[in-house]
């Protein structure tokens, strides 16, 4: 039971009568607008309607399961929530099987649209990592133990696809529970200790374009047609973008092709181009009154799974902002990390919208 | 009770330190900011400046389109430099009135030039890629434009390649041409559409993607004025593969003369292997007009010719397959139980229906006395397969026809339409009547409603040659050396399998026997299998036919489809000219010379 029986009962009877209406309608109008926005962004980087259009339509369905999670009971879904994870792994290991003359493994072709596991796995392992975490009244030891080991393989998966960046944050999604729902400090510290001195092992796995960008995000000129040029040519982009930017469709680095990527993980370089410091201070706002939002519906509860939960999720959205825009005005090596809501892609933006639909089915019981 | 599990007890709201673990993102969010604050105000100047200097520029190289070759090596289609008159939009301002004044200059059609402009600058290219306006310029075209160069800012003369078919007309219908993709034809796969010519018809267009190749990349760098200084790297283009077809170059242009003052198709094919050895079309057209010319009259020209030379009637055009239908037919009837080789059916030149007046009338108006399978398919009597359809009805006509490829497509690489075998539902679909006897009846001599194209009949006929084996017919020999396969897409089963090599023996007769119908051709060096036709195309129920023939368009079309040499053919050839009346005068002896030819050559 929670520990107001009373307030429960009264906030689920409440949300009865208007179900429908009974929104965060202030988040749902800012992931609108954020949405939008990334349309028009993609149309001025790709100036490609078609690709706009497939975007939007993967917008709606996103929009769809949003608001259907948002409304959803979380406590009846745990059991499902527990086990979600298998479906994510059950995927990553298709994705790897499939044979595909491509170079990398990321996507399963579904016809007229592709998807990506690992993008699914990120969202399904911190729900059921919570949930594990969670179904006891005290956290067994050996619970964190599952849940790190299952990470690293999850990790590991999305690594050899490869997809540094995206494992990465595969990675996170699984180890934050843990972190948060109080892993012994010293036992972080060695888990630190031991991934730092594990960092060699990586660096001799990494591919050589990986190893490339990560060297050349040292010294862009050394390159300035390989890996460098992307950093030179979107560093340009924002730069000439100056404090309030060409205007929407005027950013010559884009539209001229010089930016690469610029629909997908460079958007952040049109946005800064067109729209300048202002636009990138008004883009930043936005992502953290969202961020803001849901922290306070996590806050409110006081239920370990809502806890964990909201947490990571709120973390990821951040730090893909963070390591994108990082990224892209080059004081973080290059690694493929979309920015949430504005790049293209359609499995990213449906699974963000899903983790937002999420945390606000959290409002719920508090 | 499960859920109950995971809210047993009182949680510690201590977990909220999750709200810590933010701090790490939103103070890189905070360093992102700080780095754009010292991107864009204090080195806003500097990026800006660079970016509009931006001298680093990524070219698009084109690949060479593969060349076609027929079986012998010959080359059929080759790519030949040519001076063209290429525009950047994006370096030319008040675009359409000086297109209109370089036309004036240089005396091109100004119509043309805005057409091609308004064709290519619609569709999505790459920036800065040329638009190509006009092609094979002449050395006056060029010392103008270049003495008044200034004038005309984003104008350039550029040497291209463009695509030259060796022997013109001949060979058009197979080969086809190129022309500007549509937006939705855009083929992202090979990176290679915007803006760029495709195949529209013929090899060209069938084996696009094999010819076209695969778009490289060039970077250069530029000078503070835009000029070349060097270049920086470079992705090289793949060539597109070479063809080689099947078609015998030779074979084909002793053959196309045949055909010249007169409309009709030919198809001369290797049976056991699909090999198409000649494909005509006639009337034809120059490719080359739409590869190279810069004149919109001498295209247009073309397109409204009334006799349709774009039209590839081998295997879109839509004929009665008329009496060659029979030695099939007579399968079927032998297969079905029907007849066997000793039934003997009375001709006297009519037919009658029980209950119906009206008589079907025979090609020979006496008829041909008492026939059996065997004289029915050497003298072609009417009577006999008007009989045999009737018996075998619609219900086991149509089942036949379409096991021997009628009213579907051959997978021939070429463009073709599947003709039509009509049964009882299209009929009432398309008609809107019910399905008579009599109409069963006009199936046994291949008229009425059927269609069929001249590589579909090819194909039945060939099945018949190769004992029920169905191979598919091809164009394409090699694609870069390596050889395409003979493809087997099924066979033909009789209940008495000795009656291929009995109908073959009935054909063999149709050129043998005094009384064939195709005895005319007949050699005493080898032996041909074959059957003419001659395909009714107006009713002459009321009408004789004498008076029908004064108009030129109503007179019957002459068939001949035959292979040799017997026993082991070598060579199919079927023969349609529209409106030549005679199967056996006019389409058997184009068949014979062509038989000749290449059986004699070897």
């Amino acid at each position: 039971m929670s520990r107001n029986p009373l307030e429960f009962s009264l906030s689920s009877q409440m949300l009865k009568p208007n179900k429908w209406l009974n929104q965060d309608w202030f988040i749902l109008f800012l992931i609108f607008s954020l949405v939008s926005f990334g349309l028009m962004m993609i149309y001025s980087a790709s100036g490609s309607m078609e690709m706009v259009l497939r975007q939007g339509i993967f917008a709606v369905i996103g929009f769809v399961f949003m608001i259907y999670l948002s409304l959803s009971d979380y406590q009846r879904l745990l059991p499902i929530y527990l086990n979600v994870f298998w479906i994510g792994l059950f995927f990553l290991l298709v994705v790897l099987m499939i044979p595909s003359d491509a170079a990398t493994k990321r996507w399963i072709n579904l016809g007229i649209f592709g998807f990506q596991p690992s993008e699914l796995m990120r969202c399904l392992l911190t729900i059921s990592a919570a949930a594990f975490l969670s179904r006891n009244p005290r956290i067994a030891f050996r619970d964190w133990i599952v849940v790190i080991c299952v990470s690293f393989f999850s990790f590991y998966l999305v690594f050899i696809q490869p997809d540094l960046g995206t494992a990465i944050m595969v990675l996170i999604s699984g180890i934050l529970p843990v972190l948060i729902s109080g892993f012994p400090v010293s036992y972080q510290i060695l888990g630190t200790a031991i991934i730092l001195l594990s960092m060699p092992f990586f660096w001799m796995n990494l591919l050589e374009y990986q190893k490339q960008r990560v060297l050349t995000f040292f010294d862009p000129s050394s390159d300035p047609l390989g890996a460098g040029w992307n950093i030179i040519q979107s560093q340009i982009a924002v730069g000439s973008g100056s404090l309030f930017g060409k205007g929407f469709l005027q950013g010559t680095q884009s539209q001229l092709n010089f930016v690469p990527e610029s629909h997908t993980d460079f958007i952040f370089a049109v946005v800064a181009e067109e729209f300048g410091l202002f636009g990138v201070m008004g883009l930043f706002l936005v992502y953290l009154i969202i961020a803001f939002r849901l922290v306070m519906i996590a806050k409110k509860s006081n239920i370990l799974f809502v806890k964990l939960v909201a947490g990571t999720f709120i973390f990821l959205l951040l730090t893909y902002v963070a390591f994108n825009t990082a990224m892209v005005v080059g004081i973080l090596p290059v690694v493929g990390m979309p920015l949430p809501f504005l790049s293209q892609g359609g499995t990213a933006l449906i699974i963000n919208m899903i983790m937002i639909g999420i945390i606000l089915s959290f409002r719920r019981v508090t | 009770m499960k859920i109950k599990k995971f809210f047993s007890v009182k949680r510690d709201s201590d977990f909220n330190k999750f709200i810590v673990y933010l701090i790490f993102p939103i103070f890189l969010m905070f360093v992102v900011l700080l780095q754009t604050i010292n991107l864009t105000v204090l080195n806003g100047k500097k990026y800006e400046t660079q970016s509009e200097n931006n001298r680093i520029v990524s070219r698009t190289i084109y690949p060479t389109r593969g060349l076609i070759y027929d079986t012998n090596g010959a080359l059929l289609v080759e790519n030949v430099p040519s001076s063209q008159l290429n525009l950047v939009p994006e370096r030319s301002t008040n675009t359409i009135e000086k297109i209109k004044e370089i036309a004036d200059l240089l005396n091109l059609e100004e119509s043309f030039l805005l057409d091609m402009y308004e064709n290519q600058i619609k569709k999505s290219r790459y920036p800065f890629q040329p638009i190509i306006l006009a092609k094979s310029l002449n050395d006056e075209q060029i010392a103008l434009i270049s003495v008044s160069g200034e004038k005309f800012q984003g104008f350039s003369v550029e040497t291209g390649l463009v695509r030259s078919a060796v022997n013109k007309k001949s060979l058009a219908h197979v080969l086809g041409y190129l022309g500007y993709s549509e937006l939705n034809d855009t083929n992202e796969s090979s990176g290679f559409s915007l803006g760029n010519q495709i195949g529209i018809s013929g090899i060209e267009k069938t084996y696009h993607d094999q010819l076209s190749g695969k778009l490289g990349t060039r970077i250069e760098e530029k000078n503070v004025s835009g000029e070349f200084v060097r270049v920086l790297s470079e992705n090289n283009a793949i060539s597109g593969k070479d063809l080689k077809l099947s078609i015998d170059l030779n074979l084909q242009n002793f053959l196309t003369p045949f055909f010249e003052g007169q409309k009709g198709a030919l198809v001369a094919l290797e049976p056991k292997s699909g090999l198409i050895k000649a494909l005509i079309s006639s009337p034809s057209y120059d490719p080359n007009v739409f590869n190279s010319s810069s004149s919109l009259a001498e295209i247009q020209s073309i397109f409204n010719n009334d006799d349709g030379p774009l039209f590839n009637r081998a295997t879109m055009g839509n004929y009665p397959p008329a009496s060659t239908i029979k030695p099939i037919l007579g399968l079927a009837a032998l297969d079905e139980g029907i007849v066997d080789w000793n039934t003997i059916i009375q001709d006297d030149g009519e037919f009658y229906v029980e209950g119906d007046p009206r008589p079907y009338r025979g090609w020979k108006e006496d008829g041909h006395g008492k026939v059996n399978l065997e004289r029915a398919i050497v003298e072609s009597s009417d009577i006999y397969f008007y009989s045999t359809a009737y018996d075998l009805t619609i219900k086991k006509l149509e089942p036949f026809l379409n096991k021997f490829g009628f009213g579907d497509k051959t997978e021939i690489d070429a463009e073709e339409s599947t003709g039509l075998v009509p049964n009882e539902k299209w009929k009432l679909g398309y008609i809107g009547d019910f399905w008579f006897k009599g109409d069963s009846i006009n199936l046994g001599i291949g008229q009425g409603y059927m269609l069929s194209t001249p590589i579909q009949i090819s194909q039945a006929i060939a099945i018949i040659a190769n004992r029920g084996e169905i191979i598919k017919p091809r164009l394409v020999e090699e694609i870069d050396e390596l050889a395409t396969e003979i493809e087997s897409l099924g066979k033909v089963t009789l209940k008495d399998e000795k009656n291929w090599e009995k109908i073959e023996k009935s054909m063999i007769e149709v050129i043998n026997s005094s009384n064939g119908t195709a005895n005319n051709i007949k050699d005493s060096k080898y032996l041909i299998a074959g059957k003419t036709g001659t395909a009714q195309i107006k009713s002459y129920e009321d009408q004789d036919y004498e008076d029908i023939r004064e108009n030129p368009f109503f007179r019957d079309h002459a068939l001949f489809v035959g292979y040799a040499p017997i026993p082991n053919p070598e060579l199919l050839i079927l023969v349609i000219i529209e409106n030549g009346e005679s199967g056996s005068r006019v389409a058997a002896p184009i068949a014979k010379a062509g038989f000749d030819y290449y059986l004699t050559k070897k």
